[in-house]
Formats: C-alpha cells, sequence, structure tokens
C-alpha cells in the first residue's frame, strides 16, 4: 500500500481514492479526483493552475528547497527489517513533519512581511492627497492636520431657556 | 507397404453415387452452351468431347480401384490368407472383375459412340447419340452396383484390420477361450483388449508392442480356439489358426491350470496335439496361467502325466531349432496374470528364445557373410597379467553417498503442504510466510510495521543514518529559530491616528460612492434618455440639503442659503420684498431653524403658481396665428361649444380611445413563410 501523489495537484492520493491513467508510453498519471482528472483532459497546465502545488512552487509561493524533503525519498531496495530502525523511523517521521511544516509557515511569513508597511505608506499618501474631498480649502488652512472637520451642532435658544425651567 | 497398411485405399462408391459424381462432373468441366446454328463439326465436336470426357472419368475411377485394393497372390501369404478367411478369396476376386469388365464396356461404348457421332448430322441428331452413350455407360454401372458395394465393405474392415508386420519379431498368443490371453497381453504390452468372462471376447487379431533388450517385440493376441476338426472352425478360430500358420513367431500356448476357462486340461492337451503340427519351426512355450487358483504342484496325476507330454513335445521344438539344446525350463512356465507373478519371466524367456531362433536362422542364411564382413569387433589382448578394476573418484563417491542421504532425508522431511493438510486444509490455514526470515534477532519476526504513518509513506523514510541526520536536522532547525528571534524587531512606526482612519475611511467612502455612480450613468447613459440634471424631477436640490452638506464639511451654510433662495425662480415671480430682508443675512445666528421653515413653505408655493400664473388665458403668444386676443377668446368659445353637446350626452370624443378593427386580417389569418403558427 502506498501513498501517491496527484499528478496535476500534487495532493496525496490515498488508497480507494481517484483514477490512474496509463498512456501508451507506459507513463502513469495518478488523479486524487475527478477535478483533476477533468482538468488533464482539457489539456490545462499544472503549472498554470493558481491553485495547485506546482503552480505555487514555481511562483515562489510555496517552500521549494530544503533539507527536509531529502528525508522523503523513493527506496528501491528493501532494507532488512530492524526493530530500531523501524522505531526510531517513525518517531523521526514526526519531527521532521513538524520541522517541515513550521519552515513552510516562515516562508510563508517572510514573503508576507512587507505588505503592513506598504499598505500603511499608501494609506499615508492617499489621505494627504485625498483630504480636500472630506475638508473644504478654507477649514484646512486653519486646521491643517488630516482629520475629518469639526461640525458644529446649532442649538436653539427655546430649548436653552427650556433646560433652565427644568433645572429649577 | 500395402502389405500392412490398407487404410490408403480411397472410398468406393456406390452406384448411384458414382453415377452422379461422373456426370456432374461431364456438365461442369464441359462448355455447356450449344445452339443449333452452329457448324455441324462444332455440334458434333461439343457432343464427343462430353462422351469422351465421361469415359475417361469412369476408366480412371474403375482403375483406381482394381489397383488400390490389393491382389491376395501379391501380398504375403498371411495377409493373403487373413483375407481369404475374413472375406472370401472368390468373391472377392470376382467383384474385382466384375469392375475391370465394366471398364472395359464403357470404353467400348464411348469408342462406338464417338464413332456414330462423326456422322451425325444435325443437332438433335448429336444430342441424342450422346444421351444414348452416356445413359448406357450408366446401366454398366448400375448392374456393378452390388460389387461396388462389396468392395467398399471390405474396404472398411481392411482399414481396421491391425497392422501387423509379418517379418519383424512377433509373439503369438494361443489357447482355449477364457484362458487369459488377453489379460497377459494387456499386462505386457499398452494395448487395451477387453477382457471379459464370456468366451470369444476377442473375436480378431489384436497387436501390441513390448520392449526386450532394446528390441521392439509384436505381440499377437489371438481369439480362442476349440478342438474341432478343421473344415468346422468359424471364421473367428480361423483368424489365430492364420496367423499360426503363417507367422514366423514365438509361439505361447496358454495352459488354463485352474480349469476355470470352463475346460479341463484333458481338452486343452487334446487341442494341443491337434494344432502341434502349426508348432513346426517356431520356439513354443507352455505358459500355465491361474496358477493363483491351482497351482501346478496341485493338480492330479493325469492331468500332470498330460502337461508332461506336451512339455515333451515342446521340447522337440526346441532340441530342433540351434544346435544347442537348452534345458526344459524355458518351455514350461507359470504365472498369473491377476497378481502378476512370473508375468515378466514368461515374456523374457519368450523373447529370448524367439531372438535366439533369429539369430540363428540369420547366421545361417547367405546374406549374413556379407554383414560380418562389414564389422570387427576389436578386442584389447591384455598385456600382463595386472589387475585394473575400474576407477571411481573420492569425490564421486562422496557426492552419491550424500545423494542417497538426501532422497531419504526428503523422505523424512514434513512439507509445508502436509502443515496445511493438518491444519484444515486450503481454506482454512494460512501459511506463515514469516518463518523463515533472516534477522538480527529472531522476536522481530512477527513485527508489523505500518506502511503509512500521517500522510506519509513509511517505507520512503527509513535510512540506517536517520538519526544522525534528524540530529542535524534539528540543530539546524534551533540555529535558525535563534536567527529569526534577532530579527524580529522590526519597528514600523508609521501607524495612523483613529482620527486620520477615520478621514481615510471617509475618503474612501466618497471615492466609492463616485465611482458607482459614474458606472451607473455610463452603463444607462445609452439605453435610456435620463432627464437633466437642471430640472430635477426628484426634488433633491433643496436648500437644506446643501446646507446639510456644507455644515458636515465644517463650513457655515447660511450664506449660501441665502443666496440660493435669492436667486429662485419663485422668488423672481413675484416682486416681494421678503427677498431684501434675506439679503442682510448675517453668517452664524440662531435663528437658521425658524429661516428654513419659512422658506420651505414660501418655496412650495410659489413653484405652483410660477406655472399657471404665467400666461392668461387671452393672451395671445407670438407663434399661435391669431390677430388679436379677442380673436383667440372667440376661437377658444367656439371650441368649448362644439365639444359641450357631446360632452353632455356622455358619448366618446376624440379623446375616447378608438380601435378601428378589433381583429384585423393580417394579424389572424395566414401561413407564415417559416416558424410555426401556433399562437396569433
Amino acid at each position: 500500500m502506498r501513498l501517491e501523489k496527484c499528478w496535476f495537484c500534487s495532493s496525496t492520493v490515498y488508497p480507494g481514492h481517484g483514477i490512474q491513467f496509463v498512456r501508451n508510453d507506459a507513463k502513469i498519471f495518478r488523479f486524487c479526483r475527478s477535478k483533476c482528472h477533468k482538468n488533464f483532459k482539457m489539456k490545462r497546465n499544472p503549472r498554470k493552475v493558481k491553485w495547485t502545488k506546482a503552480y505555487r512552487r514555481l511562483h515562489g509561493k510555496d517552500m521549494t528547497q530544503d533539507s527536509t524533503f531529502e528525508f522523503e525519498r523513493k527506496r528501491n531496495r528493501p532494507e532488512r527489517y530492524d526493530r530500531n530502525l523501524a522505531e526510531n523511523t517513525l518517531k523521526a517521521i514526526k519531527k521532521i513533519d513538524k520541522v517541515r511544516s513550521n519552515r513552510e509557515a516562515k516562508h510563508i511569513e517572510k514573503r508576507m512581511k512587507g505588505k503592513k508597511s506598504k499598505e500603511r505608506r499608501e494609506a499615508a499618501k492617499e489621505l494627504e492627497q485625498s483630504i480636500h474631498m472630506v475638508k473644504p480649502p478654507s477649514i484646512l488652512a486653519q486646521d491643517p492636520s488630516l482629520t475629518l472637520p469639526k461640525i458644529k451642532v446649532k442649538v436653539s435658544r427655546q430649548q436653552t431657556e427650556e433646560n433652565h425651567a427644568m433645572e429649577e | 507397404m500395402v502389405q500392412y497398411n490398407f487404410k490408403k485405399i480411397t472410398v468406393v462408391p456406390s452406384g448411384k453415387d458414382f453415377i452422379d459424381i461422373i456426370l456432374s462432373r461431364t456438365q461442369r468441366q464441359t462448355p455447356t452452351v450449344v445452339h443449333k446454328g452452329y457448324a455441324i463439326s462444332r455440334l458434333r465436336q461439343f457432343y464427343m468431347r462430353k462422351v469422351k470426357y465421361t469415359q475417361q472419368n469412369f476408366h480412371e475411377k474403375l482403375s483406381t480401384v482394381i489397383e488400390e485394393f490389393p491382389r491376395l497372390d501379391d501380398i504375403h501369404p498371411f495377409y493373403g490368407d487373413l483375407l481369404h478367411v475374413l472375406y472370401n478369396k472368390d468373391h472377392y476376386k470376382l467383384a474385382l472383375g466384375q469392375v475391370n469388365t465394366a471398364r472395359n464396356l464403357i470404353s467400348k461404348i464411348a469408342k462406338d459412340y464417338v464413332k456414330l457421332l462423326k456422322y451425325g448430322d444435325s443437332l438433335y441428331r448429336c444430342k441424342s447419340l450422346k444421351v444414348a452413350a452416356l445413359g448406357r455407360m450408366c446401366t454398366v454401372i448400375k448392374r456393378i452396383g452390388p460389387s461396388l458395394a462389396y468392395l467398399e465393405q471390405i474396404r472398411q474392415h481392411m482399414a481396421r484390420l491391425p497392422s501387423i508386420d509379418p517379418n519383424t519379431r512377433t509373439i503369438l498368443i494361443c489357447g482355449y477361450p477364457n484362458v487369459g490371453k488377453s489379460s497377459f497381453i494387456n499386462k505386457i504390452t499398452r494395448a487395451d483388449v477387453d477382457v471379459q468372462p464370456y468366451a470369444f471376447t476377442t473375436k480378431s487379431l489384436f497387436v501390441g508392442h513390448t520392449d526386450y533388450k532394446y528390441l521392439r517385440y509384436q505381440v499377437i493376441d489371438t481369439p480362442g480356439i476349440l478342438d474341432r476338426p478343421f473344415e468346422d472352425r468359424n471364421i473367428i478360430e480361423m483368424c489365430s489358426i492364420t496367423a499360426l500358420a503363417h507367422l514366423r513367431a514365438a509361439v505361447l500356448f496358454f495352459l488354463d491350470i485352474s480349469g476355470s476357462c470352463g475346460y479341463s486340461i484333458a481338452q486343452q492337451a487334446a487341442l494341443f496335439h491337434s494344432i502341434k503340427s502349426l508348432f513346426m519351426n517356431k520356439p513354443l512355450i507352455i505358459v500355465c496361467n491361474k496358477t493363483d487358483l491351482q497351482p501346478l504342484e496341485g493338480i492330479s496325476e493325469e492331468d500332470k502325466k498330460l502337461v508332461m507330454e506336451m512339455k515333451a513335445e515342446a521340447m522337440k521344438t526346441v532340441i530342433g531349432q540351434g544346435g544347442e539344446p537348452t534345458n526344459g525350463d524355458g518351455v514350461l512356465l507359470t504365472m498369473s496374470t491377476l497378481t502378476e507373478e512370473g508375468v515378466i519371466a514368461v515374456k523374457n524367456a519368450a523373447c529370448e528364445r524367439l531372438l535366439d531362433q533369429r539369430v540363428e536362422l540369420k547366421m545361417k542364411s547367405k546374406k549374413i557373410n556379407d554383414c560380418l564382413n562389414r564389422f570387427h569387433v576389436a578386442i584389447p589382448k591384455p598385456r600382463d597379467q595386472k589387475e585394473r578394476p575400474p576407477c571411481i573418484p573420492q569425490s564421486v563417491l562422496e557426492a552419491k553417498a550424500k545423494q542417497a542421504a538426501q532422497m531419504a532425508e526428503k523422505e523424512k522431511r514434513k512439507t509445508e503442504k502436509d502443515l496445511e493438510d493438518e491444519n484444515g486444509g486450503a481454506g482454512v490455514y494460512s501459511a506463515n510466510l514469516r518463518k523463515n526470515y533472516i534477522l538480527a534477532n529472531d522476536e522481530w519476526k512477527d513485527d508489523v510495521l505500518p506502511e503509512i504513518l500521517d500522510g506519509h509513506n513509511v517505507y520512503d523514510f527509513i535510512d540506517p543514518d536517520i538519526l544522525q541526520r534528524l540530529e542535524e536536522l534539528e540543530e539546524e532547525e534551533g540555529m535558525r529559530q535563534a536567527e529569526e528571534e534577532n530579527e524580529d524587531f522590526k519597528m514600523d512606526g508609521e501607524e495612523l491616528t483613529p482620527e486620520e482612519q477615520a478621514a481615510l475611511a471617509e475618503i474612501r467612502k466618497k471615492k466609492s460612492l463616485l465611482i458607482r455612480e459614474h458606472r451607473m450613468k455610463k452603463s444607462t447613459a445609452e439605453s435610456r434618455p435620463t432627464v437633466p440634471r437642471k430640472f430635477d424631477k426628484d426634488r433633491k436640490f433643496t436648500t437644506e440639503r446643501m446646507g446639510r452638506q456644507l455644515s458636515a464639511l465644517g463650513l457655515d451654510p447660511s450664506l449660501a442659503i441665502n443666496r440660493a433662495r435669492g436667486r429662485s425662480l419663485s422668488r423672481r415671480g413675484r416682486k416681494r420684498e421678503r427677498s431684501l430682508d434675506k439679503g442682510d443675512n448675517d453668517a452664524g445666528d440662531a435663528m437658521d431653524m425658524d429661516v428654513d421653515q419659512q422658506n420651505k413653505k414660501l418655496r412650495i408655493r410659489s413653484r405652483s403658481r410660477s406655472r399657471s400664473k404665467s400666461r392668461p388665458p387671452g393672451e395671445v403668444a407670438p407663434g399661435e396665428g391669431f390677430k388679436d386676443s379677442a380673436q383667440k377668446v372667440k376661437a377658444l368659445k367656439l371650441a368649448k361649444k362644439s365639444v359641450k353637446k357631446r360632452n353632455k350626452d356622455a358619448r366618446r370624443g376624440e379623446a375616447d380611445r378608438v380601435i378601428p378593427s378589433l381583429k384585423p386580417k393580417h394579424l389572424f389569418s395566414g401561413k407564415r413563410s417559416i416558424g410555426k403558427t401556433q399562437r396569433r
């Protein structure tokens, strides 16, 4: 029993799922679900389809080169069974997994890092440039800060008299 | 060879079939179309051809029949006699003779008619000549029909005769019926002869083959012979007699000691003596069968005497051949086909005797000298008296010993199949394939390693130095994490204050509003006409709204409102002084709310009035075409009068909608050029 990778989206194909297509030149294409299979039949290039791992790796969205990938390699020669080795392997798999997912997260974080500062700079620029849409120049001359103008509320005299009456 | 393979004779067709075959062939292979207008020579030729063709075919076929059937005088006397016994020689010859005469007759007929045809003078005459010729030929064949049928029967039977080679080494088995001849032949050869308790189970000769000293021997089983005078014998017995008479073979005379065949030893001995003339020059062995029922020692005195007599006769045949008198052991043998004891001994003895006799004969004949001259066996002369036994190397001896031991062991070893059978058979027991694994520690044989863990294939990760690599990885990870912490404290101090953020949000809202409105305007401008803004059908553009927007911006709207009001249409329509008052408005006083209220009422009123009070009824507008207002008033009056009566009578007027025809024809009739007329 082996977990294979989908040819189109590179997700794992568990046993009992998906379709396997064997071409006349004996190349095997495995697909995890009909979405990938249909895309393949439409002759779409996975490197151009945004949601596939191939695209993401090619365009630097996901981590490409790392030492954790070298632990998992298809071995064609079976090793003689050794219980200690097996135990160690099972433990190692978990640790390697953790390390790899950490590194991937860091990669994405680094990628996103510059966004906040960029956003802020843009916001500041926009505010400065378009403040005239909410603040007329006369008010801006008086109050040069980049904030909304203060609205003066006009209270009627009648009301104030009534209030006084209430108070007394 | 013709002698012993009669299977190659072609089928002899029956009379009718014969005629059909030949005539249809004639019809197919010769031209068929002829008209009476053809030249006479052509007509003659046409019919002569048919006659000749038919004659040739008959000749051919009859010749094959005659040639393929064996001539009884020309073949080996054994076969000749056998065929005579089976199918009477005379009848056989007669049938063939008839076929021969038929052939000659047909030739004569054809010759005669061809001669006649040469002088045929019309189509009809030629045709009838041909018809006559063919008819006569067919009658000839019809007459020999029974012969043909007989020959066909013979052919079928001959094809099934056993292929006996009269010249090779043969062993003949004879004796009374039911003594065990067929059982014997079943035992020593691969023949499968019927063995049954009733007499004459075997009705014809059967052949089997057996090997002895690298030579092949024919063994012939014969039907049983009864003790009768020669003339009374039936065909079946005659078969065996023929075989005995003609084949140069070793004879095994079977004797049933126990008498369970139904005939006593005396009777069998009598038979023996009556046919002993046939055993001339043949190695004879007397075989006592069925010793499991009655051993040879246990028989009565008289019987023993008879047996001894027979043995004596047999001895005579032995001494009569070859110069060396053999002992009596090879002449009288006992065996039992049921228990199979002595069977092989009998066979070997018979083969041996036969071989000796044949060799003797060959040696005596003249031909042998030619053979002897051709080969020479060289025997090395011993050089000295030293013994030189064969030398087998030690390793070979050891290997042989080991192999013997292995064979013994193999028989003792328990196989997996045995284990399976013990534990419940194929469906119940499944073999433990891990039993013979070679591992560092035998406790690990039953370990189950998972193939899949957390979405990974475990086998892809197995590596002898995985621990070391994991350590390296963890070190690397630790270092990297330390580096990252150092880098983490990077400040971005360009945060906007909440008021600024509010301003930015307001700006963005306004921008999106503008964009949306523009898009709406852009999209609808082509499809429908829009009322230009100045006509303001929704009555949006009020001074109140302006005032609100201006105060939201932080400006004081009162000045702008006053100015707008000063310029309004209603204001312009009535020359009142209220506008002057409003002109003195100072910015930012507290009475703005009341002023707004009064302005609103004025504005509404002024709107309605401005429309209806623009022109009095009698006033003439420049483009109307009236001379003066009096004329216009008169015209209006006339118009009113004309309509008055109709209105009073409540009749339909011009304003009332009229449909000239409720069902116009062009809509309710006619076929469409394309499409359906399902609805009108």
